[in-house]
């Protein structure tokens, strides 16, 4: 039998019940016994199944403050209405096709839009500077991440 | 089918080693031995359990044994204080002795196994399964958060499959 990453998060044990976000699939797929796993893994092609377990691994490796933040903003954005959370999937995949020095400058432009205050942040994506350097798609890309996504 | 160690039910392997078993119940078991190593483990015990118990006839009762029978509680009235004290510990033939070392055996592991309130299994079936495709979303979703995590310089590291995702680094 394969190797499945059993490396369980460690949790933040000296924070509040109250402040510990839900537990998201992961944690629950980590809960589940090797069998378990590997009986789901199972239904799906070898080289996709492969992969999935070499993500579980890198999630379970990650810092346990670093992943417990992340839990929490996974909250947060299953928390938003289907149809956000499908806008900021279809702009995820459409940043993912550019090309690398594209990235760059999206992703900059969407971290420096997140944290402006609302009515700077308005302005800024309304700027002729803004129209200027970015195509409508990566616009469209930089409101739509910059608003939706969970800080 | 959910080990049965985890479930605290060991009785079922005792069941399945005993032959006890219904075909359907014994069929289900013996998918999950092949992937559960500790019920393995405690299956094949109670099997040379049994088949040593299996293994012992009782020699065929002499036409003369009431006649000896009695003769040998006469001869125990007849014993000295002495004899009667140290009987009991004087060495046990070994036809006699294997099986009841086998059945005490068997009722010492029944009751460990009754007792254990810890799971033996390395890993315990958890009751909730989640779907590998419904991982794979979850596993996007994260991936597409933590590179826009609001707060690193850089894009952290990816653990999306798509390894072009480390554009900073």
């Amino acid at each position: 039998m394969a190797a499945v990453a059993t490396a369980r998060p460690q949790q933040a044990q000296d924070r509040p019940a109250a402040q510990q976000p839900a537990e998201n699939p992961i944690d629950r797929w980590n809960r589940m016994s090797p069998e378990e796993r590997e009986r789901e893994l199972a239904k799906l092609p070898p080289a996709r199944a492969k992969e999935i377990r070499q993500r579980i691994r890198r999630y379970n490796q990650m810092h346990p403050e670093e992943q417990q933040a992340l839990r929490q903003r996974y909250q947060t954005f299953s928390q938003l209405p289907a149809e956000q959370q499908q806008i900021v999937r279809q702009r995820w995949r459409e940043f993912r096709q550019l090309s690398p020095p594209r990235r760059i400058a999206v992703r900059r432009e969407i971290d420096q839009i997140r944290r402006l205050p609302g009515a700077e942040r308005q302005a800024r994506l309304n700027s002729e500077e803004f129209r200027s350097r970015f195509s409508a798609p990566e616009q469209q890309m930089i409101r739509d991440l910059s608003i939706y996504l969970p800080k | 089918m959910i080990c049965p160690i985890q479930i605290r039910k060991p009785e079922m392997l005792l069941a399945y080693a005993a032959g006890d078993l219904d075909p359907e119940s014994a069929r289900l078991l013996e998918a999950h031995l092949a992937g559960c190593s500790a019920c393995r483990e405690i299956a094949k015990d109670q099997a040379t359990v049994w088949k040593a118990l299996d293994g012992w006839e009782a020699p065929p009762v002499s036409p003369d044994f009431n006649r000896r029978l009695y003769g040998r509680i006469d001869q125990g009235l007849q014993l000295s204080w002495w004899e009667r004290l140290t009987r009991p510990f004087r060495p046990m033939p070994l036809r006699q002795a294997l099986p009841l070392t086998a059945t005490a055996g068997l009722l010492l592991m029944a009751g460990l196994l009754l007792q254990h309130t810890r799971p033996l299994a390395p890993a315990a079936p958890s009751g909730e399964i989640v779907r590998a495709d419904q991982v794979e979303r979850t596993l996007d979703d994260l991936d597409l958060l933590h590179q826009f995590n609001g707060t690193a310089a850089t894009a952290p590291r990816s653990f999306g499959p798509d390894r072009s995702c480390f554009w900073y680094s």
